[in-house]
């Protein structure tokens, strides 16, 4: 079976200094990977470059048995990867506009849009944060909202950067139980993550990356 | 006539409803507005496309935008009389001493303000702003709006500061209005005549209009700033 997603050969520098020197990446549909390593050994930057955030020398790309110039990508390809920032970002509006941002740039609109929205606020939990703008919510709550506005998307792929990191408690527990449902829906999902408790989530598969080299853990 | 007649007079001026008084304002409320108006949404786009965009020639750009917010409005009120003179290269136009061209004049002064403060504006935003835009699928003009939008505060700060220089000048206003009398007559052009001409009263009533209109853009600068503050 065909990855969802092969790479060939992915570097990255900063200078002199060669950050990422992987031989290949594949991720298979409907599985769920995480991505260890120290700080700074290069998991943002390899999810960022995966996001087309950055720019990265790349031999070959390859996403759903579609061979792409990893140069920009393509706006369907940009609709079927979703990235999740360490301390997501939400537009200062509404929890529902920020969620359905997204469907919006799909043309996906009225009450198709509203049901579908409606449906990820329900799943996410955060229906009580409705009225609030989005600056006033903490950490975890941000996180939980940034995973419905991924989810509702249907990607094929989510891109989660450390999304359990800086939060404690309640906050890491629900994050993580949303993470597990992504997990046991079959998403496919590749995680940047040192949380024991998300690396161990049954079904995870694992990567670690050392000197710029990605091992299988 | 003292001071305190001149300002007594202003306000029997302001208050009894001098025709030619509240036409000087019209005059000077809609020529500020439409050169706003013009110059907004040039102005709003370079700023954003000066602060998202790396290409050759950028930081000159960036350097010409700033040099020209604090270029004399005189300088600007010459040039564009010597293009649109008669023997000029525009003066086939027959715009000089008319509205039209103290609107173009207005909208040229305003121009650089747009630019600065949005390119100001976005440059400091997030950078997470932009990313999640386009790593939500957005294309290039719904991640602009969305940017714009998140920076609302502070690009709009731009407008009111355009809208206070453009009421406020009156070194292009004089050189290429005329200060015609109906026409092109506006509350600065008028203030330095009547004072020229020891006509103090319509000046000091002029006068007072401007403070209130100035007082009225500072004040939404601040409501604006404060809920800049509040996100």
């Amino acid at each position: 079976m065909r990855p969802l997603l092969r790479l060939d050969h992915l570097r990255k520098s900063y200078g002199e200094r060669h950050l990422l020197d992987l031989d290949g990446l594949e991720i298979e549909a409907g599985h769920a990977y995480a991505v260890t390593g120290d700080n700074g050994a290069g998991k943002t930057t390899l999810l960022r470059i995966l996001a087309g955030l950055e720019p990265g020398e790349i031999a070959g790309f390859e996403f759903r048995g579609v061979p792409l110039t990893h140069g920009r990508l393509p706006d369907n390809v940009r609709h079927d990867i979703v990235y999740v920032h360490q301390h997501p970002y939400l537009f200062h509006t509404t929890v529902v506009h920020n969620i359905g941002y997204g469907l919006a740039a799909r043309g996906i609109d009225g009450a198709e849009r509203r049901r579908l929205v409606e449906e990820a606020i329900a799943w996410a939990g955060v229906d009580h944060l409705r009225g609030l703008p989005p600056a006033k919510l903490s950490g975890g709550e941000k996180q939980r909202v940034a995973l419905a506005r991924a989810r509702v998307l249907k990607p094929y792929l989510f891109l989660l950067d450390e999304p359990t990191a800086n939060l404690d408690g309640e906050a890491r527990g629900q994050a993580i139980a949303l993470i597990r449902q992504l997990v046991q829906d079959n998403g496919s999902l590749l995680i940047a993550c040192h949380d024991r408790e998300l690396i161990e989530l049954p079904g995870m598969r694992r990567f670690h990356l050392e000197n710029g080299k990605l091992v299988e853990a | 006539m003292s001071l305190l007649d001149a300002t007594g007079a202003a306000f029997r001026l302001l208050f009894g409803g001098d025709p030619e008084l509240w036409r000087i304002v019209f005059i000077s409320l809609k020529v500020a507005l439409l050169g706003l108006a013009i110059a907004a949404l040039p102005g709003i786009l370079a700023g954003y496309l000066l602060a998202m965009k790396r290409f050759r020639g950028r930081r000159a750009l960036v350097v010409l935008t700033q040099s020209l917010l604090a270029f004399p409005t005189v300088v600007v009120g010459l040039v564009l009389y010597m293009l649109l003179s008669r023997h000029g290269p525009l003066g086939s136009l027959a715009l000089l001493f008319t509205q039209n061209a103290m609107i173009l004049g207005q909208a040229i002064l305003v121009f650089p303000i747009l630019v600065a403060y949005t390119l100001s504006a976005v440059q400091g935003a997030d950078p997470r702003a932009h990313e999640t835009a386009v790593s939500l699928g957005a294309g290039p003009l719904r991640a602009a709006l969305t940017m714009l939008n998140e920076t609302r505060f502070a690009v709009f700060a731009g407008v009111i500061n355009g809208f206070g220089r453009a009421i406020s000048e009156v070194g292009c206003a004089l050189m290429i209005g005329g200060n015609i009398a109906g026409l092109t007559r506006n509350i600065t052009t008028a203030i330095a005549l009547e004072t020229s001409k020891g006509e103090f009263a319509q000046g000091i009533a002029l006068g007072m209009v401007l403070v209130v209109l100035a007082l009225g853009v500072n004040l939404v600068m601040a409501m604006l700033q404060g809920e800049g503050g509040m996100k």
